[in-house]
């Protein structure tokens, strides 16, 4: 895997964002989940064709706490504020999850800034006839159950290792709840901020990835997606739940190139 | 010593099979269990029991807010608070807490400054203010407060309460989260400048300070007794020293089963199975609404982690959960249970240990029927509160207790002589 490395940016009189970052080319932002950011091999395979950079949510990392952003739509801006902290007018922009939430709010609210979308198993919905769970009220063994297909696979033992050292075991807790902290504070107590009203007005051509067994956000939900973006593809990869880049890595990668290939502002 | 008579108001008729057959006595326990009829008799017979403690002398009367709980039927403890107001304002000796309305709940919160002005005029100046944080379970998991916001909203709206109870002209509050163009609280408190704050709370160190540099009352409100009470008092104290205040055990007070017999032995016999009830049903909390992400601060997850993952953390439940019998609770200190001569000594000894001038008596437990109930309020009035009264006869009550209409004489006193 290729080594990431780290920056921090003052994107704004109040906020720095650290990211993680690697690769060279055309910059692709890719915003993480409320599971945290960690370089996996998804990322690291984008890395070779692209120059990743991906932000830690604000909160999860050592430059801010998430006292310094506001609400959801201080954060939509301060992540327009880190664009123009890297000097980009217009990324192609991934997110995962709460990421992809707020990937679709960066792409509505400020239609230049988004070239092309693509959002995996994004938060952002409820239907109250399909209700997702609530992951803030779930135990640890349950939420790796609903995340994943295989709850016993390397994948999941991977995930969810933990370091002996009791020093070491707290200092990961913490980073893992911090994330939980922050990501609680955009998606408490269910995750609809609005967002369906505003899905119409995305421009960017917009591929929208689910696992079929998605645990966490029904699979259903991905449809709502696709019907409401102008612009918008579906993609539904079996024997997958909702860490389906990594349980179904070659094909959502593939996918992934296909789309960031499709001419921007073309209906893909 | 005070000793406020305090009712948590639990449903007394939880199935046999409910720890096992439900997830939870609080947030998702099913309403399907709730019998109105039931109801009507429990808060009749609460409020009955409550209005013996005010006839019977005791310090102070208190209720509280819960929601979505099968131990505490008070999602609205004003309500129940309003009534006991007509009883205390005949009383030379009791005085009303509503311990108390959580203060991130409200919207606005001006409407606690209404409904608590309310209570103290209803009262006579006899009331005391209650502010607590309030659980995850109440306040994220069943309002739906964003966790992150929750201490945030808290510090506004006392601000904001504080403010409508000491303002004299009307103003305008441009807050985070309430913005208001026209305060102007009516009817105005009876105690000035407001009634006596406490601040509930469990063991974080910024409600310390809180309490402390604001002069309010901290009650550390836990069903787990004076040893484990300990672990919170020793530290307040502490902190006490440090910010330069001084030792007045009118500064704290602690929440305690206490259930009196004619003997040691009689106790068990008349308590245990409610005792046992309460701490089985009552405390069978599902642990997936323990704490909503964000409800405690990194310092504080940062300290319980390292306790809970080196194995030197022994929390409450989870010692109940070993199964413990009546001897146990009584020698772990969970209760104090006996003859009024046991309890007398041991409440003694335990306001001594953490230097507590206000008793928080939990004097009704779990399925505790009314017989008992009345016989628990009378045995301690005869045998225990006239010995525990004159603890600290050094130290002065007054600031942390209420003092009827209108007593400071930097205010305006037009109201004094109503009384």
């Amino acid at each position: 895997m290729a080594n990431p490395t780290t920056h921090t940016y003052q994107v704004n009189a109040r906020l720095a964002i650290d990211t993680l970052e690697a690769g060279s080319g055309e910059p692709l932002l890719f915003l993480h989940g409320a599971g945290g950011l960690a370089w996996d091999p998804y990322l690291d395979a984008l890395a070779e064709r692209r120059r990743v950079i991906a932000p830690y949510l604000p909160g999860t990392s050592k430059s801010n706490d998430i006292s310094q952003v506001r609400d959801l739509w201080d954060l939509v801006l301060c992540y327009y504020d880190l664009l123009d902290a890297l000097g980009i007018a217009s990324a192609d922009v991934i997110g995962h999850s709460m990421g992809g939430m707020i990937a679709c709010e960066m792409a509505a609210v400020d239609q230049s800034r988004v070239a092309r979308l693509i959002a995996i198993a994004p938060a952002g919905l409820f239907d109250m006839e399909n209700p997702m769970p609530d992951i803030f009220a779930m135990l640890p063994q349950e939420l790796a159950g609903r995340i994943l297909i295989d709850p016993q696979s390397e994948l999941a033992k991977m995930l969810g290792a933990l370091p002996d050292d009791v020093d070491e075991q707290v200092e990961v807790l913490i980073q893992r709840l911090s994330t939980l902290n922050a990501a609680a504070k955009f998606l408490w107590p269910i995750p609809d901020k609005g967002l369906i009203r505003r899905l119409p007005r995305i421009k960017a051509p917009t591929l929208v990835i689910w696992g079929r067994q998605d645990g966490l956000i029904p699979v259903g939900y991905g449809e709502t997606f696709r019907s409401l973006i102008p612009n918008a593809r579906l993609e539904v990869l079996d024997q997958a739940s909702h860490l389906v880049q990594l349980e179904r890595l070659p094909e959502a990668l593939s996918l992934t190139l296909q789309a960031l290939q499709w001419p921007a502002g073309d209906a893909p | 010593m005070k000793t406020v008579a305090f009712n948590l108001m639990p449903y007394k008729d939880l199935p046999a099979d409910f720890e096992k057959k439900y997830d939870s006595v609080w947030v998702s326990i099913p309403r399907t269990l709730y019998d109105p009829r039931k109801g009507h008799q429990y808060y009749h017979d609460y409020l009955d029991a409550l209005e013996t403690a005010v006839d019977l002398g005791y310090d102070a009367v208190g209720v509280n807010e819960h929601h979505s709980n099968g131990y505490g039927l008070m999602p609205s403890p004003n309500l129940m608070a309003s009534i006991l107001s007509r009883k205390v304002r005949h009383s030379d000796t009791t005085s009303l807490v509503v311990l108390g309305n959580s203060l991130a709940l409200y919207n606005p919160p001006i409407r606690v400054a209404e409904e608590m002005a309310m209570l103290d005029v209803l009262s006579g100046g006899k009331f005391i203010a209650g502010f607590p944080v309030g659980t995850s379970m109440d306040t994220n998991y069943v309002y739906g407060i964003n966790p992150s916001e929750m201490r945030e909203r808290y510090y506004e709206a006392h601000e904001l309460v504080m403010k409508a109870w000491t303002s004299d002209e009307v103003f305008t509050w441009n807050g985070k989260y309430n913005q208001l163009r026209y305060v102007n609280t009516w009817p105005r408190t009876a105690q000035r400048p407001h009634p006596p704050v406490w601040i509930p709370g469990g063991g974080s160190v910024e409600t310390y300070d809180f309490s402390l540099l604001n002069d309010y009352s901290f009650s550390y409100l836990s069903f787990f007794g004076h040893k484990y009470a300990k672990k919170v008092m020793g530290p307040f104290w502490d902190r006490a020293d440090a910010l330069g205040k001084d030792r007045n055990p009118y500064r704290a007070g602690y929440a305690q089963f206490i259930c009196v017999s004619e003997t040691d032995a009689q106790a068990q016999i008349d308590y245990e199975e409610h005792v046992k009830y309460f701490f089985a049903k009552c405390m069978h909390i599902d642990p997936r609404f323990f704490e909503a992400p964000g409800y405690r601060t990194v310092a504080s997850l940062r300290a319980g982690l390292r306790s809970q993952l080196d194995g030197t953390a022994k929390v409450g439940k989870a010692i109940l959960d070993q199964g413990f019998g009546w001897k146990e609770l009584v020698e772990s200190g969970y209760i104090i249970a006996g003859s009024p001569q046991t309890v007398r000594e041991q409440i003694i000894e335990a306001a001594r240990e953490l230097h507590v001038g206000n008793l928080i008596w939990l004097f009704h437990v779990g399925s505790m029927p009314q017989h008992l109930t009345l016989k628990n309020l009378h045995l301690f009035a005869e045998g225990v509160l006239p010995h525990i009264r004159n603890l600290w006869p050094q130290w002065d009550a007054a600031p942390f207790w209420p003092s009827g209409f209108g007593d400071d004489p930097s205010q305006p006193a037009a109201h004094r002589d109503v009384a």
